[in-house]
């Protein structure tokens, strides 16, 4: 199949405004903005494109939300990408620029926005850079910036660069920051497309890069086209990123659908090891469960709904994959200190809830646990769920929970004294009895 | 207000619709949803999950709306699958929560567990002890054991000043972001803020110079642990150990409610004496908050300094003398005096004053004057101030506040936190003054006028409000006078005030809240008047939420003028050369030039509590008491008659003014002395028409008040807001009778023309008066003594910023400090009231000279 999204595969500079408009860029904002902002709502509706971001809301939905008649509106492009194992932005971003802003210029029009921002991860310092020489190019074209294509319409592109917190790609958490507030969410509702939720209290569009990038496919071939690909429920085609105990590692976009094995094994060629054999998964970073990666399920076509019923979540497509013999109480210890090290400190559940499970964690990776921590640790990591204000705050007991589940043994060989682990001296907990 | 129904744990309830579920349950379904972030004043933010409730909606029929029931006739409740905070809900119709589900009662004991795993329940040690929202929630949900590791807690520093008069406890900081919410939010002071994140989130103070806001004692009350403590209070007595007295700012107009926490103390010679002061909750006056100066400005109540006997002047010096012996001295010259002038203090009671005032009697040609005497008017604030039931709690949008000729801020710090809070909630500000104050950048509206020229302003605006035919013809039919006021501002001074002319003109409530600076008494009274004259014409007279607050300089000047005391009668003493004069709590000879002027006078008494530049020209002193150890009424700018109560023992041989009064007039014939101040307001009730209803028992009707922030229970306050004194009393103003006439009268600006720089005194919160002075905890905050001057002025003159100047103002010398404003109109000089320990100039004057003479110690390199 053809790249819709990754097109920078086959080809190169097309992340160059010049080299975009030879390969008919921009002709589907052309078309957009020949269209009503509404039939184009309805267009992106009717694909049935979800949310890439992670969470795979409805696009158009979520577009039909912005209140008409508000006066001030934003879209703003979530390129903060901080999900451990995800760095399918990243390739967007770098190499396909000018697909996301046509995208994100396309939503702009279709809610008649008065401005688009786009927050980068702080590490994207020289994408960001060459990212404001594209706009500038399309701005010259008229494609961005004062009355537009000639037109009535007004919409500026900023872009805007964060400081190092996973938590600001949550959306409020981002909206707080860019508006250069401390980065931590808001309560919702009022949700970003409302009046009160969004930028400045704007109503607003937060998307992901990647469901951007998807939008000038959709103009130009069609919803019809777009649902054609992939499954009725997750249609279209999704960047997966592959990383860990994979032979060939790296983003493979593909339609949503496909089966475990057609990726893992056709596309990706199977463990990194040979002789060893898959042992387990991460499929959305470290933000989901992770689920033993078994034969049984080679077969099942990858969408939203069939991780669900595998007990995870798609997320952001972030396969971390490990292989037999990975040690999982290393891994769970390892997000444990993510999510600790990540929590905003502005529920108490998260706050307290993730420090407590670091501690539960380097106490028992350190051959220092017992039973008792053992059983504390699931208390408390059940004692998170459902409470936080934010996702984060439930994303942090996943990997305890999950890891858990399926793989209490190796936690016990820990506790029993089996297993420890030398922890530098400036990780290491006091212990007590 | 429309109601609303909704259910709580299968009760049905009617609430007030858009109010907030934790308010409601409290208050109509006795129902405590505990909470540490959400407070009642402040929008909620969802942080501490405290609140968790199960929450569902009642389903309705579509097409009839009905609601739908079950088998057993119970609605149908459609609930949520998680868990959700009851702070952040607003209350509609079919809103249901279960509270006392196992689900719930978990959640809130694993909430609490988790807030536990790194507070150190230092309790025994913690000021907050005993009064602990966590303290509370942690005896009703707390784990009898906790399975977090006490080694595992975090040890985080527990004494960290933020500025001197608060200290942080970080170990204790629950992250909940009240103190932070409420300086940036409810104040606009950006002085406190959040650093790091996650566990290490801190609070952090981000001004220079620190805590920067004259509200930061509010944060220590409504933090829910112990983090927040006073400088003034911290480790100095268990709450359980105090008693607290209900009182009233000693300072301000604004007559905020206090509470005097006090114990029998050791350290005081085993007197009772005030610990700390805490807010009050009156809804209608303060809410639930106070200035610092109100809470750190007590100390003069217990002060070493404090006179203890009645001083007799013999062979020109002051000697201690017994009561009888100083009352015999007074009497027989009262008996012979053939004219008296008394001068009373901005703190004397209502009952104080009547008493002075038949004493005074006494002497036919006699004064009623009152101090400070920088502004008049009392009787036109009882013809149209603010109507019975104000409450600036109900102004919203479409409704303006105009403040002018003040700062605010400043001059009454409650005044200008309710104004910039109702601003955010909508309500148009339409600032008129001189320069730019704190609460400018809050206008919707910023109307600048020359120094002197506050008439024309506001004769501008009514001139504007015709223009634009908003005057209300309604009211013209009880207006006597209209028409030669329209023709007196058909040329108006300032023609740019149309837009604000329109708003006050639109606006469905407006209050005025009117001041003094830069201007003489004379047009300070016309002020006055053009600010009734425009509450008139607009009709925003007689009916709650409009009318005219003055903002007198002290607590009771209103109670004065309702009992005929007067500023102008102070000039006039300070012009005539009297026979007998007697000055009642106040210092006029160290505080204003004019008052030397008494020394001329025969004869000067003087009631104290301290030795003043006043009682060193007194023939006798006599010891009066503080507010503390006294009962008595003020009155506010808003005229509301409060009490406050007897809080802490007799200081020496002193007496409260009232009974001082009594006991001379007793000697000259008067009669008994009443036996409470309670039977002085008797008095007043029967003789003073408009103070007929403001019987003792009234002011001390307790309602109860919405949100409830006290209490039994302690989550939301933690603290002693507890209102067991009274609200107290508005007494009616004249437009409130439909029947009376009301009248306008062209009122004339007479502005002054200075040539030079003018001096104009300001009045500022901190500063070096005779009482608030003795908290020494307060003296960084005070200013040394300055002036603030215009930078082109300032190079015309050679001097700069940090300088040190000798001014010259009528003849006074002053070594002063420079600072430079930009914001100051040019040929302006501020010089701030009582920095010093001179008389400063009253009025607006002009600078004689000025000289520069030490220049700033340059910084050198290396
Ligand atoms: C803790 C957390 C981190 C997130 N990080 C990202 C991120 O890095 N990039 C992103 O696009 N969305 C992220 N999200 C999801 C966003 O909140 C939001 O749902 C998304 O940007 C919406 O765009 P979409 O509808 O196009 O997916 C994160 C959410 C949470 C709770
Ligand atoms: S869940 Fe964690 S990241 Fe989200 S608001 Fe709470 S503390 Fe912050
Ligand atoms: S210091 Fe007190 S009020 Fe401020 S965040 Fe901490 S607990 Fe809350
Ligand atoms: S979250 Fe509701 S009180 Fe804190």
């Amino acid at each position: 199949m053809e790249n819709i999204l990754l097109r920078n595969r086959t080809i190169p500079e097309i992340g160059t405004f010049e080299t975009y408009l030879e390969h008919g860029g921009w002709e589907a904002f052309k078309k957009a903005f020949s269209m009503s902002p509404d039939e184009v709502i309805q267009e992106v509706l009717n694909s049935n494109l979800r949310g890439r971001g992670g969470a795979g809301f409805s696009t158009g939905r979520k577009w039909s939300f912005i209140p008409k008649d508000a006066e001030r509106k934003y879209v703003v492009v979530n390129a903060d990408e901080s999900e451990p194992g995800t760095f399918k932005d990243r390739e967007l971003l770098e190499f396909n620029a000018q697909q996301v802003i046509e995208g994100a210029m396309i939503a702009a029009y279709a809610i008649q926005a008065t401005a688009v921002y786009i927050y980068f991860r702080g590490e994207f310092w020289d994408i960001a850079h060459n990212f404001e020489q594209e706009i500038a190019k399309a701005r010259e074209a008229n494609l961005i910036g004062q009355n537009i294509l000639g037109g009535d319409w007004s919409c500026e592109f900023y872009t805007h660069l964060g400081a190092g917190a996973y938590i600001c790609g949550e959306e409020s958490a981002m909206l707080n920051s860019l508006q250069g507030l401390l980065g931590q969410p808001r309560v919702k509702p009022p949700f970003p497309v409302m009046k009160g939720g969004g930028l400045y209290y704007e109503p607003t569009v937060v998307n992901n890069v990647e469901t951007l990038a998807n939008v000038p496919w959709i103009i130009v071939n069609g919803a019809d086209a777009y649902r054609a690909i992939g499954t009725p429920e997750s249609p279209g085609p999704k960047i997966f990123c592959l990383s860990g105990h994979i032979a060939k590692a790296g983003n493979y976009e593909i339609p949503l659908g496909t089966t475990f094995r057609e990726l893992l094994y056709d596309l990706a060629g199977g463990p990194q090891h040979e002789g060893k054999g898959f042992k387990a998964l991460l499929p959305s970073g470290a933000s989901g469960p992770v689920i033993p990666l078994t034969e049984d399920m080679m077969d099942t076509p990858m969408t939203y709904e069939s991780l669900v019923e595998l007990g995870s979540v798609l997320g952001s497509a972030s396969f971390i994959v490990m292989e037999e013999g990975t040690d999982m109480v290393w891994a769970a210890y390892k997000m444990a200190q993510f999510f600790k090290h990540e929590s905003c400190g502005k529920c108490t559940p998260c706050r307290e809830g993730t420090y407590w499970l670091n501690q539960l964690m380097t106490r028992i990776i350190s051959g220092q646990g017992t039973m008792r921590d053992l059983e504390i640790l699931e208390n408390a990591a059940t004692q998170m769920q459902g409470k936080s204000l934010c996702a984060l705050g439930e994303f942090a007991t996943s990997p305890i929970l999950g890891t858990l589940k399926h793989y209490r043994a190796e936690f016990e060989a820990y506790v029993n004294g089996e297993k420890q682990k030398e922890l530098p001296a400036s990780k290491t907990v006091a212990v007590a009895h | 207000m429309s109601e609303v129904t909704i259910y709580i744990d299968g009760q049905e309830y009617r609430v007030p619709a858009n109010t907030n579920l934790v308010d409601v349950a409290k208050f109509y379904a006795d129902n405590d949803i505990p909470v540490f972030c959400y407070h009642p004043k402040m929008a909620p933010v969802g942080m501490c999950r405290m609140c968790l409730v199960k929450m569902g909606s009642v389903e309705k029929n579509r097409e009839t709306g009905e609601v739908v029931t079950d088998e057993n006739g119970n609605p149908k409740i459609r609930w949520f699958p998680k868990l959700q905070t009851a702070c952040t809900q607003t209350v509609y119709d079919g809103l249901a929560i279960i509270t006392n589900s196992e689900e719930v009662q978990v959640a809130r004991d694993d909430i609490i567990e988790f807030i536990l795993t790194s507070h150190p329940l230092d309790c025994p040690i913690c000021d907050k002890g005993g009064e602990c929202p966590l303290q509370n929630l942690t005896m009703r949900h707390g784990p009898g054991q906790s399975v977090f590791y006490y080694e595992d807690k975090m040890h985080l520093d527990k004494h960290v000043p933020l500025g001197e008069l608060i200290y942080l406890d970080r170990e204790r900081c629950i992250q909940c972001a009240r103190c932070t919410r409420f300086c940036d939010e409810l104040v606009g002071d950006d002085v406190l803020a959040f650093h790091e994140r996650g566990r290490r989130l801190q609070i952090v103070t981000i001004s220079d110079p620190p805590f920067d806001t004259k509200f930061s004692g509010n944060t220590t009350d409504i933090c829910p642990v112990g983090a927040l403590t006073t400088a003034d209070f911290r480790f100095g007595a268990r709450p359980w150990e105090l008693k607290e007295v209900p009182s009233l700012d000693p300072y301000g107009p604004e007559g905020a409610n206090i509470s005097l926490s006090t114990r029998l103390d050791r350290d005081a010679g085993g007197r009772i004496v005030i610990k700390r002061v805490m807010p009050r909750q009156n809804e209608y006056v303060n809410e639930i908050w106070i200035s610092d100066k109100t809470r750190f400005g007590h100390h003069h109540t217990r002060s070493d300094e404090r006179l203890t006997k009645p001083l007799i002047r013999q062979n020109g010096q002051l000697a201690e003398a017994s009561w009888e012996e100083a009352y015999q001295v007074i009497t027989d010259r009262l008996r012979a005096a053939k004219s008296l002038g008394v001068i009373a203090g901005p703190n004397q009671s209502n009952e104080d004053l009547w008493e002075l005032k038949q004493l005074a009697s006494h002497v036919e040609n006699h004064h009623l004057g009152v101090f400070p005497a920088t502004m008049s008017g009392g009787d036109i604030v009882n013809t149209v101030g603010v109507g019975v039931g104000t409450n600036f709690l109900d102004l919203k949008k479409g409704d303006v506040i105009v403040v002018v000729a003040s700062d605010l801020e400043e001059e009454a710090p409650i005044w200008y936190l309710r104004t910039k809070v109702a601003r955010d909630r909508g309500v148009k500000l339409v600032l008129l003054n001189a320069r730019p104050t704190k609460l400018s950048k809050y206008a919707k509206y910023n109307l600048t006028y020359a120094y002197g020229d506050a008439v024309s302003a506001i004769n501008s605006l009514i001139s504007a409000v015709i223009g634009a035919g908003k005057i209300n013809d309604e009211i013209l039919s009880r207006v006597d006078g209209y028409d030669e006021l329209a023709k007196s501002v058909k040329k108006p001074a300032y023609t740019n005030f149309t837009e604000a002319a329109e708003a006050i003109g639109d606006a469905q409530n407006m209050i005025v809240l009117a001041g003094s600076e830069g201007l003489t008494l004379a047009q300070q009274r016309e002020l006055m008047q053009a600010c009734a004259n425009l509450l008139i014409v607009t009709g925003h007279v007689g009916r709650p939420n409009n009318g005219l607050i003055p903002v007198w300089h002290g607590a009771n000047i209103q109670g004065a003028y309702d009992l005929g005391f007067t500023a102008e009668a102070t000039e006039a003493i300070y012009q005539e050369s009297l026979d007998v004069v007697l000055v009642a709590g106040c210092n006029p000879v160290g505080e204003v030039v004019e008052a030397e002027a008494l020394q001329n006078a025969n004869f000067v008494v003087v009631t104290s509590l301290f030795e003043t530049e006043t009682t060193a020209i007194a023939d006798v002193v006599l010891p009066r008491q503080s507010f503390a150890e006294r009962d008595g009424t003020f009155t506010s700018g808003e005229r509301r008659v409060q009490r406050f109560y007897t809080a802490q023992g007799v200081i020496g041989e002193s007496l409260p003014d009232w009974r001082i009064f009594a006991e001379i007039h007793y000697r000259l014939g008067g009669p008994k002395p009443k036996l409470s101040a309670g039977a002085v307001m008797a008095e007043i009730n029967k003789a003073v028409p408009s103070y007929a209803e403001m019987r003792y028992k009234k002011l001390a009707e307790m309602p109860r008040q919405f949100p409830d922030v006290g209490g039994e229970d302690l989550y939301y306050g933690g603290t002693a807001y507890q209102n067991r004194g009274g609200i107290g009393q508005q007494t009616p103003t004249v437009a409130e009778d439909p029947e009376a006439r009301l009248s306008v009268r062209p009122v004339e600006a007479m502005t002054p023309k200075f040539d030079g720089l003018v001096v104009i005194p300001t009045t500022l919160l901190y500063d070096r008066g005779v009482l608030f002075r003795r908290s020494t905890l307060m003296h960084q905050r005070i200013p040394a003594p300055h002036i603030v001057i215009n930078p082109e002025d300032a190079e015309a003159q050679g001097i700069t910023d940090g300088d040190t100047v000798a001014i010259v103002v009528e003849g006074h010398r002053y070594e002063v400090q420079v600072k430079i404003d930009k914001t100051l109109p040019r040929g302006a000089v501020l010089m701030p009231r009582r920095l010093s320990n001179r008389p400063d100039p009253s009025v607006p004057t002009v600078l004689e000279s000025i000289e520069k003479i030490v220049q700033p110690v340059p910084v050198t390199e290396g």
